[in-house]
């Protein structure tokens, strides 16, 4: 029995390891490599002892990059910030204008009600290409088209179901009965919503806030189709430095690390919450 | 007739506000979400039409002729095809492995805690960003990937830039960014399993395989059934991946839905045919997405009515 | 002093001499670069605005989209004068190839006013001119009073300007009766063979003449060129841009067609007897000795391997040749040029070409101020500059090739590769029959391609399969 209890942890451990290495490695690797010149990147088999620099991300930063075809000026830390931009604007419009709607939703059964929560959770399930496609030909002729507010409106197709079926959650978890004895104590709906309803759902608002922030920064296909030159996130704008770098390994690994270290330091610190969000509330974590 | 004393409800105060409220708290959202539809009813009439942006005088209304040619085109049997494998193998591969995963981090140990954690590090990474981590991986002069291969004597595997594993190669890394998914739903699910059975059958010696196949999997299954269809629903329209590694190559190998309507109307601005081919995957995601929500209601009472 | 150095920089302006020259003699003079270049700019305004308008539009500001590319830089480094001669702003924005079409197609489908004009290929304007999305040039062309004297149309090649013109009627020729100028040429690129000098002399081989010389040499060198080195560099992508260059070259030289055309319907030709023979043995040259990673090789990578030494040469645009031997590469230095006609029947090549064109858009809300940049970019003058001081290596003008300064700066440059562009020349053209579903015809080509070498499909099976596909799209269309 002991020995087999042995065994059993035994592989338990080996299975553990092999799971860890797959789904670490690769970041590993590239942080390894982001941190390499050139040469050392090229070398076969990968030397044990790389000799580490700064250069890749100091090119980075400085936007200078020299090249076979000369210097060539990125714009990769114009690409985070506007990530940075869309992601946070996109959260807090999906947050002002979810949130309220979660409310009426949890708190109110009103014709059409239903409905329209299906609508707006449907969205998160409708190929995207389906609504970004035949918006390129008007995006124009509406006044959107090289517009930050047109990417943050389209960004609201991700952030927007997230948070209006994750705070919904928590606003039925939470018993209407506060309010109400709130209410009769002669303060206003309003008061009762931003001073009772909202502290007791904030948990679940900073998760949905959180996630949506994470999905609206990886979002690609939104920006590829409708952002242009200057407005691109930082996941099309990575995509686009690859050909232009032509073969500067390190500074792509480099560009690579400071694209994902953003939401990976998010998630890292919002963990807990990671969970009922991914479900849509739909499991406890 | 004696009167029952009522007492008056002390909500509405104003009664006009109560029944207007809802609309207006949730109008704003609508209102966005009407701007967004506007471009999919676009879509539907364009699906309709023989429209190519660059022959604007052959355009006509032509019912259902792109539908017709898409539906007799091999070519369209193709995507088909090749979705329908990118996401079963997906899919599925992703619900084993996350299983077992979840498994082997049920109990609650700081170690499986910090693990778990650690695992969401993939997910929390954009997909076209991962494409770029694994093509560098892959890359047959100095990939990382491709010299370990070479180390067990396999040197001519080509990766995303052979139709024969370019499948495999975005597979893996569909795998690599959305396990952790699965694993993490099933773990919570896992978790939030009622003790009694598991301890009553340790009592009675019944054997791991057992419990596993009569009390865990039963008891599982509503979490597993959430978790397939939200990752079926999401890699039937999986373009990130594929289009940051290979833009649907070589060959048709990878032209699935999305990569294709996008080529369609780019490439050879094919408006209608590519609206088209949105329409037959968004009939696809409609009605998955429909059974999807009804499971996923039925799931959320039940952790809501539990807490 | 002051008048000896006006007097020069008249020469200059005259082509008495050429730029370099004269900063050197203005150096002499002890005037230094920057007064030198004020200066030069200063007569250079002169010389131009004698007799235009060249400030008519003084305060407008234009906004250019441009790929990522050679010629781009070559622009935009001259730049200065052109915001010097008319008192107007230029910027731009710039992207790489990969999604650079997207990018423009992106822009135009939705009438963006943005930008006012844009880089393109003449196989593009087939899908944006006949779309409405450019402005045909004829019209400023052929008004006398928007020209500047200066600006000599019949000088640039004939064959590219008929490239970049059409009527817009599937399978009618280029620059034919009814056409419309739908772009400027700018710069072009023909398609000829670069090799590693080295392993030609370590290996013992002469430039090979014709397909089979071409197999055989690439077999050897991937056989005995050492160090993981292959035979030939080809782009494969699932892209147009895999048929254009070199494919599409050796294609024509066996005399393969695209389509034939009959009472405006045209029928795919790919799977003619002709085309079958060539394709074949494009198909089992890439598999011997091409890139391991073919099928998703673009011109990017065919550079930088035949840079690093890892392809023992291209069969590619000579530009990419230039470029890869003039900059910063291992093999500097070490690449060699040479004309081949792939059909051992024929005696000269039959290059494809490409040209990268300027077009304006139809939305501009400027065009008459987008009108004289194009002038002023398609300009002697501007053209000139990029030749001799910068890399626009295949000038659209015939003057500039007969220009001496220009052909001493390539002879010290790229010894060898003025020979080999004047036997290929003479017939090189757009071999492609033009149409609008251009890109659709040449990525199913490609994908086609990629099947054949990856031995999935027969190359007779494979193109009989790709011409019923091609005729099955041409009739959806109403095109076939």
């Amino acid at each position: 029995m002991a020995q087999a209890d042995m065994l059993w942890r035994g592989l338990r451990g080996v299975a553990l390891t092999l799971v860890v290495v797959f789904f670490l490695f690769p970041i590993f690797w590239i942080v390894l490599m982001s941190f390499e010149t050139n040469e050392t990147v090229l070398q076969v088999p990968p030397t044990l002892t790389p000799h580490l620099t700064l250069q890749n991300y100091v090119a980075l930063l400085s936007g200078k990059l020299n090249t076979a075809t000369g210097i060539i000026n990125i714009t990769f830390l114009h690409n985070l910030w506007n990530s940075v931009l869309l992601s946070t604007c996109s959260v807090l419009v999906a947050l002002i204008l979810g949130v309220p709607a979660a409310y009426a939703f949890a708190r109110f059964r009103f014709r059409g009600g239903e409905d329209i929560a299906f609508t707006l959770l449907s969205f998160r399930f409708a190929p995207p290409l389906l609504v970004l496609l035949p918006l390129t030909l008007y995006f124009q002729d509406i006044g959107l088209s090289n517009t930050y507010v047109g990417l943050i409106w389209i960004y609201q197709l991700i952030c927007l179901p997230l948070i209006l079926w994750i705070v919904r959650g928590y606003f039925e978890d939470a018993s209407p009965d506060i309010e109400y004895a709130y209410r009769v104590d002669g303060h206003s709906w309003w008061k009762a919503f931003t001073k009772i309803a909202i502290p007791l759902a904030g948990p679940g608002i900073a998760a949905a806030a959180l996630l949506s922030f994470i999905f609206a920064w990886n979002n690609f296909v939104f920006a590829l189709v409708l952002a242009s030159a200057d407005k691109q996130p930082v996941t099309v704008g990575a995509l686009a430095f690859v050909t232009a770098s032509g073969i500067q390994y390190g500074i792509i690994a480099a560009a690579i690390v400071l694209s994902i270290l953003p939401t990976l330091a998010l998630a890292l610190y919002a963990q807990r919450w990671l969970v009922e969000g991914l479900s849509l509330g739909a499991v406890k974590g | 007739m004696s009167e029952i004393p009522v007492t008056p409800p002390p909500l509405p105060r104003r009664p006009i506000l109560p029944r207007a409220l809802p609309y207006l708290l949730s109008l704003p959202a609508l209102l966005v979400c009407i701007g967004i539809l506007i471009p999919f009813v676009t879509a539907v009439w364009y699906s309709l039409e023989r429209y190519n942006l660059s022959m604007p005088y052959m355009r006509s209304f032509i019912w259902f002729r792109n539908y017709i040619s898409l539906f007799t085109d091999p070519d369209f049997w193709n995507t088909i095809q090749v979705s329908l494998i990118y996401t079963i193998s997906t899919v599925v591969l992703e619900l084993l492995l996350g299983l077992g995963i979840a498994l082997l981090l049920r109990e609650r140990s700081r170690l499986n805690n910090i693990i778990s954690i650690a695992l969401l590090m993939p997910l929390m990474t954009a997909p076209a960003i991962a494409a770029l981590m694994w093509k560098l991986m892959t890359n047959p002069g100095f990939g990382v990937l491709s010299w370990l291969i070479s180390l067990v004597g396999v040197t001519d595997f080509k990766w995303a830039s052979s139709p024969h594993t370019a499948m495999f190669t975005v597979v893996l890394v569909d795998i690599w960014v959305y396990t952790p998914f699965m694993m993490i739903l099933l773990l919570a699910g896992l978790r939030s399993l009622p003790q009694q059975p598991f301890e009553a059958a340790k009592l009675d010696g019944v054997n791991a395989g057992f419990v596993f196949l009569r009390i865990t999997l039963p008891m599982l299954t509503p979490f597993l059934f959430t978790a397939v269809l939200f990752r079926t629903l999401d890699s039937i329209q999986q373009f990130d991946i594929i289009y940051a590694m290979t833009q649907g190559g070589p060959g048709n190998s990878l032209l699935v839905f999305q990569v294709r309507a996008y080529l369609e109307f780019f490439s050879y601005t094919n408006v209608g045919r590519s609206a088209a081919i949105l329409m037959v995957l968004w009939a696809i995601t409609y009605v998955l997405s429909q059974v999807f929500v009804r499971q996923w209601m039925k799931l959320r009472e039940r952790a809501h009515g539990a807490s | 002093m002051y008048e000896k150095a006006k007097d020069l920089c008249e020469a200059f302006q005259a082509r008495g001499i050429g730029r370099r020259d004269l900063m050197r003699r203005l150096a002499a003079l002890g005037i230094t670069a920057g007064i030198a270049d004020m200066l030069v700019n200063a007569t250079a305004t002169r010389a131009l605005a004698a007799d235009f308008d060249w400030k008519a539009y003084k305060g407008t500001s234009l906004k250019l989209l441009l790929n990522k590319h050679p010629y781009a830089d070559s622009m935009i480094a001259d730049l200065e004068a052109f915001k010097t001669l008319t008192g107007m702003d230029v910027t731009y924005d710039i992207f790489p190839e990969d999604v650079y079409f997207d990018k423009v197609t992106a822009a135009l489908s939705s009438h963006s006013t943005e930008y006012d004009a844009f880089m393109t290929g003449a196989y593009q304007t087939w899908q944006y001119g006949p779309a409405g999305w450019l402005v045909d040039m004829n019209e400023f062309l052929q008004d006398k009073s928007k020209v500047a004297p200066n600006y000599d149309w019949e000088d640039i090649l004939p064959n590219l300007r008929a490239s970049d013109s059409w009527s817009g009627k599937p399978g009618d020729a280029l620059g034919g009766p009814g056409a419309k100028q739908w772009a400027l040429p700018w710069g072009f690129e023909v398609y000829m063979l670069t090799y590693n000098k080295p392993v030609f002399d370590k290996l013992k081989l002469t430039p090979p003449k014709n397909m089979q010389e071409l197999m055989t040499t690439a077999a050897t060198i991937t056989q005995s060129g050492g160090n993981g080195m292959y035979g030939v560099g080809l782009r494969g992508s699932r892209s147009w841009a895999t048929i254009h260059p070199g494919f599409l070259s050796g294609y024509a030289n066996f005399g393969g067609r695209d389509f034939t055309v009959a009472d405006g319907k045209l029928k795919s030709a790919v799977n003619s007897k002709e085309s079958k023979e060539f394709t074949a043995q494009f198909v089992q040259m890439v598999q011997d000795s091409g890139p391991k990673n073919w099928a998703t090789y673009t011109w990017y990578e065919v550079g930088a391997d035949l840079g690093a030494g890892t392809s023992g040469m291209i069969y590619d645009a000579d530009s990419l040749g230039y470029f890869t031997a003039t900059g910063d590469t291992k093999m500097k230095g070490q690449l060699g040029f040479a004309p081949i006609a792939p059909n051992p029947e024929m005696s000269h090549p039959t290059s494809n070409v490409w040209i990268w064109s300027l077009a304006m858009s139809n939305f501009s809300k400027r065009k008459d101020a987008t009108w004289l940049f194009m002038q002023w970019a398609t300009g002697t003058d501007h053209l000139l500059f990029g030749a001799r001081e910068h890399d626009m290596i295949d000038p659209v003008r015939s003057s500039i090739w007969k220009d001496s300064e220009f052909q001493a700066h390539m002879e010290q440059k790229v010894p060898g590769f003025l020979e080999t562009y004047q036997v290929t020349s003479p017939d090189a053209k757009i071999y492609f029959t033009p149409q609008p579903l251009f890109f659709n015809v040449t990525t199913d080509w490609a994908a086609a391609l990629q099947r054949m070498v990856a031995k999935q499909i027969p190359v007779s099976e494979g193109l009989d399969a790709l011409a019923a596909a091609t005729d099955r799209q041409m009739s959806d269309a109403g095109l076939g």
